[in-house]
């Protein structure tokens, strides 16, 4: 068996209720690989979040579970948020906090000793390149500094996978391309990375497969290039389209 | 370490530079009330001795009363300032000589004396605001009641001098009942009148339910927002997310909650010391001692009851205010999350303001006894009075209260409630929409 197939994430049948009788996720089937980029792909309202809040050990599944490593969120969360981080979308950070500060918070609670958290807070101010607006207020960053900020502080503990959602959500093309790479460095050093994104063409770009979710459902599994070779499109925008129209005309 | 990183971030966000501004302005604020209601007592003291008079009669009589104003007993004096007016427009003669009230004693004053007739004065005073302690005019009022006593010994002198009365008979007439007043607090008494004992504690029982209603809204405020922003930050999430137990994470907020309500429990009590009874103040020595025999001074272990009930209420409100602000929607939510809050403190602080809670009709009792923050504001009044059942007994509930509140505050915490309990209103509130849309 060679690296790239053996599974840190897998997911088997997850289901989440919100409201009895409407699924938000529903029977939801993947798994990822040692240093493979998964990204959920659908459209607003999809379910991503709600899938990546659940095996972020936040919601509990109505049905299914999902494993990191072997561990059961249902079972184990403790286990298993040792080996993820996860960067929410549209999050923000303590406001009173200096970057820096921020930082070192965020690596106590990833290390298990004084050493290791510096090791990370190092990484982490090489990944964000802010300089010295580390010493300013948290409260004084624009949208994109704070989402460097985060996202450095996300990646800095290199977990076994990390958990993206709408990693380059408020980035310009110069970052989020500038983070794209990193994340693909990253993979080939052999992290995970479970990403969401409704930016078809940045998917297309940086992923390795994608799960193609639409009204909870998991619509579609493959690489890029499979899918769009399965259903004779141009790019990732055409596969999306074809596969939610098609699964809508067998009238669900 | 994780633990004690997250402890230093919840002071770091509680403890902000303004809620400590606030607290050191609080005690600023309560010595300076101390002083403020100190000197205006002291002032009326000394205006009282300021007498400004108009003899419009100017009669051998009325000319005997000015002598007497000046100096009524053998270790009284007092600054007589006789002026004239031309008119009786009053607004302008107290414009024109920049005075506040005067006295008249109007033409005709010592005939109908004479004459056996009721005589008049005119007490003239402008009113300037509804505030109590403004309206006082205290050189008038010890005038007109000086005026009176020399018009009734100059009657009983001629009743004494014609042969009707004897000296004993008018000093009886001057007094003819006396009330020996005993005053019986808790078990304890003392020959004092309840009423001025009730001036003395005054500033306590008007100023202490306000700082205590104050410091809720406050601690409860930092609360709020500080859990709020942290959900809709998603900071929260992360936290939760992380490798380190949520129990760590709810108890940093409490213990950091719990050092902000000790603050503010000192706070209110070096307050409390500031507005509490002066004993060398103008009151006699006797009377002090008086104070003290009933047990209405607080003594250290008074202090430490009501600091303890202070404590536990804080707590109360606090992880209140952590449940609230974990139902919150956006920043502006979070601002009406603490209406409900304020309501329950609210009321039981205007009912123990104006009213002896203990003593209403059973239903309204137990209602504001239901009210874990009624016990708070009875507090002092329990101990002080020796109600120690009531005392125990709210501090018993308020802390069976405070055991619910946390037992409800680490289930939202442990359990998925924090990310799905307000956003069912919004999903409701979506689905409203969508009827309108159709
Ligand atoms: N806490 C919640 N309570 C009730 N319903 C929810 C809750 N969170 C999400 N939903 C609903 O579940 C569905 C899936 O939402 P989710 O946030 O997972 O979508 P998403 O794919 O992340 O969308 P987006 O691209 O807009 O972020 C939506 O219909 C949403 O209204
Ligand atoms: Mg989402």
């Amino acid at each position: 068996m060679s690296q790239q197939q053996t599974a840190v994430l897998e997911v088997e049948h997850l289901s989440k209720q919100y409201k009895k009788g409407i699924y938000a996720s529903k029977d939801v089937n993947f798994t990822v690989n040692k240093g493979e980029i998964f990204a959920l792909l659908g459209p607003n309202g999809a379910g991503k979040t709600t899938t990546i809040r659940m095996i972020a050990t936040l919601l509990k599944p109505t049905e299914g579970d999902a494993k990191i490593e072997g561990h059961s969120i249902k079972t184990d969360p403790a286990e298993v948020r040792k080996r993820l981080t996860y960067l929410p979308d549209e999050a923000g950070a303590y406001k009173n906090m200096k970057g820096r500060q921020y930082l070192q918070f965020m690596a106590d609670m990833y290390a298990d000793s004084k050493e290791q958290a510096a090791g990370y807070v190092k990484t982490a101010e090489e990944i964000c390149k802010l300089g010295d607006r580390l010493d300013d207020k948290i409260e004084s960053y624009s949208r994109g500094m704070t989402r460097k900020l985060l996202l450095a502080r996300t990646i800095m503990p290199k977990p076994p996978i990390a958990i993206l959602d709408e990693p380059t959500s408020g980035l310009d093309i110069i970052n989020a391309l500038e983070i794209r790479r990193m994340i693909r460095q990253l993979a080939s050093e052999g992290m995970s990375f479970l990403l969401s994104s409704h930016n078809m063409l940045e998917i297309e770009y940086v992923s390795d497969r994608v799960g193609i979710i639409a009204k909870g459902h998991l619509l579609e599994l493959g690489t890029p290039d499979e899918l769009k070779a399965k259903y004779n499109a141009e790019n990732l925008e055409e596969v999306f389209e074809t596969v939610v129209n098609n699964k809508e005309s067998m009238g669900w | 370490m994780k633990f004690i990183s997250l402890l230093k971030k919840e002071l770091r966000e509680m403890l902000t530079l303004q809620t400590l501004l606030m607290l050191v302005m609080l005690i600023v604020l309560m010595g300076s009330m101390g002083g403020l209601m100190g000197k205006a007592a002291d002032e009326s003291q000394a205006e009282s001795g300021k007498i400004t008079i108009c003899d419009l009669d100017d009669t051998p009589f009325s000319q005997s009363v000015l002598k007497y104003l000046e100096h009524p007993t053998a270790d009284m004096q007092n600054e007589v300032n006789v002026i004239t007016i031309e008119s009786d427009d009053y607004a302008k003669e107290l414009d024109k000589h920049d005075i506040k009230s005067f006295v008249i004693l109007p033409k005709g004053f010592e005939d109908s004396i004479r004459d056996g007739k009721q005589a008049e004065i005119v007490y003239v005073s402008r009113m300037t605001s509804l505030s109590m302690m403004s309206n006082i005019n205290a050189g008038s009022e010890t005038a007109v009641q000086l005026i009176q006593a020399a018009v009734k010994t100059a009657m009983y002198t001629e009743k004494i001098n014609s042969g009707k009365l004897t000296d004993d008979e008018v000093s009886l007439m001057e007094m003819p009942v006396y009330v020996k007043e005993q005053t019986i607090v808790a078990d304890k008494q003392g020959e004092v009148s309840p009423l001025m004992l009730y001036s003395a504690t005054y500033s306590q029982s008007l100023f202490m339910p306000l700082i205590v209603y104050i410091l809720i809204l406050l601690g409860s405020q930092t609360m709020v927002n500080a859990v709020s922003a942290e959900k809709l930050d998603k900071t929260l999430e992360t936290l939760l997310s992380a490798p380190v137990s949520r129990i760590h994470v709810l108890a940093a907020k409490m213990i950091a909650a719990a050092v902000v309500a000790l603050l503010n429990a000192a706070v209110y009590m070096i307050g409390m010391n500031k507005l509490s009874i002066n004993p060398t103040a103008d009151m006699p020595d006797d009377y002090n001692k008086m104070v003290e025999q009933l047990g209405l001074t607080f003594d250290v272990k008074t202090y430490l009851l009501i600091g303890v009930q202070m404590l536990v209420t804080m707590l109360i409100a606090l992880s209140l205010s952590l449940i609230l602000g974990a139902f919150a929607r956006n920043i502006k939510s979070s601002q009406t999350l603490i209406m409900p809050l304020m309501i329950v403190t609210i009321i039981p602080f205007m009912a123990a303001m104006f009213l002896d809670i203990s003593t209403l009709p059973g239903i309204v009792k137990y209602l504001l006894y239901a009210i874990p923050f009624t016990h708070t504001f009875m507090a002092s009044d329990c101990i002080l009075f020796g109600k120690t059942t009531l005392y125990i007994g709210g501090l018993v509930y308020q802390i069976v209260v405070l055991i619910i509140c946390m037992g409800i505050a680490v289930k939202i915490f442990t359990s998925d409630t924090i990310f799905t309990a307000s956003e069912m209103k919004f999903s409701l509130g979506r689905k409203k929409q969508k009827v309108y849309e159709d």
